[in-house]
């Protein structure tokens, strides 16, 4: 088990140093190179030179990499000029809120995509399956921000009970005092997550249905009920917990979309406001964090993972 | 064993089972009457597809998805389980039947604690007290002779191996104390020491609890040493029923008969042939007339193929027009001994074979140790000679073979064939020693590419090693299909178009296309029928006789080990434990070891009863980290201090690595 | 256990049965014919119905449907609707196809080499992938579409040079495993190379797993393009395709110009469905153990 952590750890910070690396290079890829991209056209020949020499970007590639790693480590993610803001604050006022979306949207999708793929899977192949199957396929292929529409003609036009856009507060505690606002780019969110989850609780399910042990527990004259929930469920729900942490690229990119529909003051709608104005810092240092969020989740979903199943948690340990 | 009581606690009237498949219903029981006492062992036996497992998966309520009964009653203790309503039904089953499956490795739940398992049944039916529960679990498991039952209760499955997995199912079973206990093959996913000391277990519990047991299972020689009566199945049907002692003394129904005959037990002397049964059992989907095992028959006339024959008689019952009058005899025969010329040059030589694997350990750290597969093995084979060996799973048998025909590296030692060591060779060399030797598979579905046609398949080894042109090969291709007696046409079809009888026949084809003089066969009918693998039995010998191939003949069945090979090698833990005339080896075994492995094999003669003091004890140790001297020393009965060290392999035909052999080697003092 | 009627069974070679089982997919034919009809139109359309798709016409801008010769009405700068669907279906259907075609190939030979040489190689090119898995694709897209100016050519690019991670972990551990194949073994000990392994076994057992997932690949590529347009980093007009139009028409929902969202919106729909059914089909067919009965 600490192996397995471990291994995994060192897995994790590999990649995050690699994902370091790819933004470190196409920070140099930028048109007209990394000063004349942060500093914007309007940059004179004198002010690129000066703030090349002090980021060290008249150093050698090796060292300016090993510069930007010391800045990173510091927590320093560049300065945005547009926005006259660093990026680190930039990020920090609306990471709480996308972490707010992604957060409760998951838990929402855990809560529906369950009991649907379990459903799926003890009825498979009759129609209450079949129909799910086509709900979740029809909703995976939906554009979401065709799908967010749908909604905000459905409950704020047809039947106007929910704001069409998102809250618009500062803080946190701003965006959570108006709830009304939050309800339709959660639920958007939560319904394209919804549709991945429930064909994976699905097929987890199907398979340990078919395991022999499930017939041993009926041998022992369980009722159904109590073979599903008592022996099928945990074992089918484990491979969820990792689901978890593999789902989060997917999740952050359709939050981006959402934040940008319902108008939420989150990351992706800063990320997307840099993108239009071509602010590479901003651009850059998104990308870098999510990238790291991103790896984080997945790891703590595999320890978490590892830690619930002893097939992992016992196994390692011995050898 | 008990006195039967007047009414039977389980009697199958007339059952019949269906399953819905997406092409059509087969039609898996037709009309099956059982009856099973209490105290009594009822053994079911059959072929794969004869209905057996489906006959107690109708009593417990477990049949397949689309399955259902579809006629007939099951009376337990009088009262019918098909007009039960589910509440109680899962009660009846749940408390006073038990059962036991095939696969103890898969049929226990991985993740929950073994305990809580065990004791489920009485936390749901009884209500007993999680405390309460725990006790009773850890008692039943002392029963079922599990060591440190009060640890193992908080264990999960996967730290058990599969002889203590199986015990916990059995443990399972019995803490309801039911009145029937069904086992399913109970013994068939394992080796034959632990099979020993698991059926034993049940024996022993059956008596104890008063119990009765349905014993499901392929094998003869289960069946005889621990049922009281028999049933045998085929096609979805019992055709015979009689005591065990009566039906193995005078088997009547000619399935029966055909069935014992193709036994490699039966081989008696003369061309040492076994009998086999042609052809395949029907398909169970189509509508079928008269007796169902006419189309294989010998015996059968008009009369068979158009009348239903019901099971009749009285005790010993029936189902067939012209039974068996002749006795027959399962003899456990004398030596075949077939002349090999023993001055002849080896065709193989392997000496000090040596093979290590890093345990675990991936990427770049150092592993925590290496596993110990195959530690200095020594043999030869002579041309037109097949040595068999045998030993149980992890014991290193398949691993020699591998390295034999040239997929593993050796980490130490010699393997020269026909005059070369294979070890020292360049690719290029290696390549063309490659025509010498051949690997058979005991999966032929699995070795065989399923995208390729037949024709590709066996085209395969001629390309590879550039062996004529394109007409030569196909003339050569024919030539196979012809030998091992495969129609034409076969060639345009794909794997999974053929039976697993028809698939041995193709992989030993594609093994013989380059006109090898070994061919290592790894369990080549462990998966197949008795009736299927007397098929390949006897072509595999046929073919030697003819083309004068040598056998590595490598299986965990003693039977058809003794059967095929001319010497036989013994395996344990990485070590050559005992090599010798097959003979002599089965029938006067030096080794502690051999001795305990021979006495495990369930005879099909009940009247043998194995010697009780032979039983081994204990789990095999790990190859992680195997025992220093004499690997056997942990669980052996006669091991001394000397035993720590090593033994070597001593004596002239028939050796021994032992510092105590049972008996001198035959003709030894002679030479003394 | 399996075909007793070998005798009587007629031989079928591995594509006729193939088909068969694809056509037991009920959902898989529709997949076929919905991308049959949808190609048809975006390609055949323009032959029969011909209009002007390059210059814009202020004097005509949202007509409903059915005025004035315009079937589906016209857009904000006066192009016909219908002939735009025309248009737009092309891009997209080209897009999808092209990115998901080179996704599929970039990935599979980057995890064909990673599986077979297994080792450090393996180690390192994997580590690559998950760094870049760990990026979420839309904000790589866009950070990408922000650098370089979108064109057709260009989107191909971006989301092909992306979206190859999927297949090359799929890859990957299909080489993995069928490399202890037992029929590679089998090969092995008739002297085989390695070479012929690949050749004759691994890439012809590997190749359905790579053309199930090419489908579903096209499918998130025509997404992807939707959600670049959506985010304002499509192809500028005056080409189009489906999510720019379905984008455009966000805007006009509230003006009551529901000609201008929907179909473009539907049009989106049954392709990305079309490719999902056409790939739950082929899987039926790789599986070859469905054969076996």
């Amino acid at each position: 088990m600490t192996r397995y952590v471990l291994t995994r750890l060192g897995q994790a910070l590999v990649i995050v140093i690699l994902v370091t690396l790819i933004t470190f290079v196409i920070l140099h890829l930028l048109p007209g190179g990394a000063a004349r991209a942060i500093l914007g056209k309007e940059a004179t020949l004198q002010q690129i030179a000066a703030f090349n020499h002090e980021m060290g970007y008249d150093r050698p590639l090796w060292e300016q990499y090993a510069m930007y790693l010391r800045r990173l480590v510091t927590g320093d993610l560049g300065y945005s000029f547009q926005l006259n803001q660093s990026v680190a604050e930039a990020i920090a006022q609306r990471l709480p809120k996308t972490m707010l979306l992604s957060v409760a949207s998951t838990l929402l999708a855990v809560v529906v995509a369950v009991p649907l793929g379990v459903v799926q899977a003890v009825r498979r192949n009759r129609w209450p399956d079949y129909t799910i199957n086509g709900l979740s396929l029809l909703a995976y292929a939906t554009p979401i921000f065709f799908m967010g529409l749908m909604m905000i003609i459905l409950f704020s036009q047809v039947w106007p009970v929910l704001p069409p856009e998102a809250p618009q507060g500062f803080t946190l505690a701003e965006v959570l005092a108006d709830p009304a606002g939050l309800v339709l780019p959660t639920l958007t969110l939560t319904i394209l997550t919804v549709a991945v989850y429930s064909r994976y609780v699905r097929s987890s399910m199907v398979d340990n249905l078919n395991e022999n042990y499930v017939r041993t527990a009926r041998s022992k004259g369980l009722s159904e009920g109590r073979v599903i929930v008592g022996h099928t469920l945990r074992n089918g729900l484990f491979p969820v917990i990792t689901l978890l942490g593999m789902y989060l690229p997917a999740l952050f990119s359709g939050a981006l979309v959402v934040e940008r529909l319902f108008n939420y003051p989150g990351m992706g709608l800063l990320f997307w406001q840099a993108a239009l104005k071509r602010d590479y810092p901003i651009l850059l240092g998104v990308t870098l964090l999510i990238s790291v969020a991103t790896v984080l989740g997945a790891l703590v979903a595999d320890v978490l993972y590892a830690a619930v199943d002893p097939r992992v948690r016992l196994k390692a340990g011995r050898s | 064993m008990e006195a039967p009581i007047k009414q039977p606690l389980l009697r199958l009237r007339d059952l019949s089972t269906d399953i819905a498949l997406r092409r059509g219903t087969v039609h898996a029981l037709d009309q099956v009457n059982l009856e099973v006492n209490q105290g009594e062992t009822l053994g079911i036996v059959g072929e794969s597809g004869s209905g057996k497992t489906m006959t107690v998966l109708s009593i417990m309520g477990l049949l397949p998805a689309g399955g259902s009964v579809v006629g007939g009653e099951i009376l337990f203790d009088g009262r019918d389980l098909r007009g039960m309503a589910a509440p109680e039904l899962r009660r009846v089953r749940g408390v006073e039947m038990g059962m036991v499956f095939q696969d103890p490795l898969t049929s226990l739940n991985p993740t929950m604690r073994i305990g809580a398992q065990v004791a489920e049944p009485l936390r749901v039916h009884q209500g007993v007290s999680k405390a309460e529960a725990r006790e009773r679990a850890v008692e039943i498991l002392r029963r079922v002779g599990m060591p440190r039952p009060d640890k193992i209760v908080d264990d999960y499955p996967h730290q058990l191996s599969g002889g203590m997995r199986q015990r916990v199912v059995i443990a399972m079973a019995l803490i309801r104390s039911p009145r029937l206990l069904i086992a399913d093959e109970p013994t068939t996913a394992l080796d034959v020491t632990t099979q020993r000391q698991i059926l034993e277990l049940i024996d022993d519990l059956r008596e104890e609890f008063r119990m009765a047991v349905i014993l499901v299972t392929h094998d003869l020689g289960v069946i005889a040493g621990r049922a009281d009566r028999v049933a045998v199945m085929y096609a979805g049907r019992v055709v015979e029923t009689a005591t065990t002692a009566e039906l193995f003394r005078a088997p009547r129904h000619r399935y029966t008969e055909a069935l014992m005959r193709a036994l490699p037990e039966s081989a008696h002397d003369g061309d040492g042939r076994l009998y086999s049964i042609p052809g395949l059992p029907p398909d169970l989907s189509r509508p079928l007339t008269g007796c169902r095992f006419a189309p294989r028959c010998r015996f059968a006339t008009d009369e068979c193929r158009t009348t239903d024959v019901a099971l009749t008689g009285d005790g010993h019952a029936f189902a067939c027009l012209h039974p068996v009058t002749e006795p027959v005899t399962i003899a456990a025969a004398a030596g075949h001994d077939r002349a090999v010329p023993a001055a002849a040059e080896p065709i193989l030589t392997v000496r000090d074979l040596v093979k290590e694997y890093d345990a675990g350990g991936a990427g770049l750290r150092r592993s925590a140790g290496r596993v110990s597969a195959v530690a200095g093995v020594s043999f030869e084979v002579r041309p037109g000679e097949t040595l068999g060996i045998v030993g149980e799973s992890g014991c290193g048998k398949s691993t020699v073979g591998r390295l034999v025909a040239g997929l593993e590296t050796p980490t130490a030692g010699r393997i020269v064939v026909d005059g070369t060591d294979i070890a020292g060779l360049d690719r290029r060399a290696r390549h063309r020693m490659h025509r010498q030797v051949q690997l058979m598979f005991q999966d032929s579905y699995a070795a065989m590419n399923p995208r390729m046609r037949i024709d590709s398949i066996l085209t395969e080894p001629l390309e590879i090693q550039q062996v004529g042109d394109a007409a030569a090969r196909r003339a050569r291709v024919s030539e196979l299909l012809d030998q091992v007696g495969l129609p034409r046409r076969a060639l345009e079809r794909y794997p999974h178009e053929f039976s697993g009888g028809q698939l041995q026949r193709i992989g030993l084809a594609r093994s013989l296309a380059l006109r090898p003089r070994l061919i290592v066969a790894d369990e080549p009918v462990s998966a197949l029928d008795v009736s299927v693998q007397a098929q390949v039995l006897n072509l595999m010998r046929d073919l030697q006789g003819e083309l004068g191939l040598s056998y590595v003949f490598i299986s965990h069945d003693l039977s058809v080990v003794d059967y095929m090979a001319d010497r036989i090698g013994v395996m344990y833990l990485g070590k050559m434990v005992e090599i010798g005339p097959a003979h002599q080896v089965v029938r006067a075994p030096r080794h502690p070891y051999t001795k305990a492995l021979l006495d495990a094999v369930p005879s099909p003669d009940p009247g043998r009863t194995p010697s009780p003091d032979t039983t081994i004890q204990g789990e095999l140790p790990s190859a992680l980290n195997p025992p220093t001297g004499c690997r056997f020393r942990t669980r052996c009965p006669l091991a001394q201090d000397v035993c720590a060290t090593e033994p070597p392999l001593s004596g002239a035909a028939h050796q021994v690595a032992c510092h105590f052999p049972l008996r001198q080697e035959a003709g030894a003092a002679a030479t003394a | 256990m399996t075909a007793r009627e070998e005798e009587e069974a007629p031989v079928r070679g591995m594509w006729r049965q193939g088909l068969e089982v694809f056509c037991e997919n009920r959902l898989a034919l529709v997949g076929v014919g919905l991308f049959v009809l949808l190609a048809a139109f975006s390609f055949l359309g323009p032959l029969f119905y011909q209009t002007d798709q390059v210059h814009t016409d202020l004097t005509r801008v949202f007509l409903a449907p059915g005025t004035d010769g315009h079937p589906l009405g016209t857009d904000g700068v006066g192009y016909d609707q219908l002939g735009r669907l025309m248009l737009g279906g092309q891009t997209s259907i080209v897009v999808g196809l092209a990115a998901g075609l080179l996704a599929t190939v970039v990935g599979t030979v980057w995890g064909a080499i990673a599986g077979f040489a297994g080792s450090w190689v393996d180690a390192v090119m994997m580590r690559v992938v998950d760094a870049m898995m760990s990026i979420p694709a839309l904000f790589l897209f866009m950070l990408m579409a922000s650098i370089v100016t979108p064109t057709v050519p260009m989107l191909i690019v971006i989301i092909g040079a992306f979206a190859w991670l999927g297949p090359a972990r799929l890859v990957r551990g299909e080489a993995l495993t069928l490399r202890t194949r037992e029929y590679v073994m089998a090969m092995r000990g008739m002297g085989g190379t390695g070479g012929r392994a690949v050749r004759r076994h691994i890439i012809p057992n590997a190749i359905g797993t790579v053309i199930v997932n090419a489908t579903f690949q096209v499918a998130d590529a025509i997404l992807y393009v939707a959600y670049l347009s959506f985010l304002g980093l499509g192809v500028p007009p005056p080409a189009a395709n489906w999510g720019g139009m379905l984008s455009d028409g966000l805007a006009d929902t509230f003006s009551g110009h529901w000609w201008l969202l929907y179909p473009p919106g539907i049009a989106i729909i049954l392709i990305v469905l079309a490719f999902n059914f056409i790939g739950d089909g082929l899987r039926d067919v790789f599986e070859v153990r469905l054969r076996r009965r």
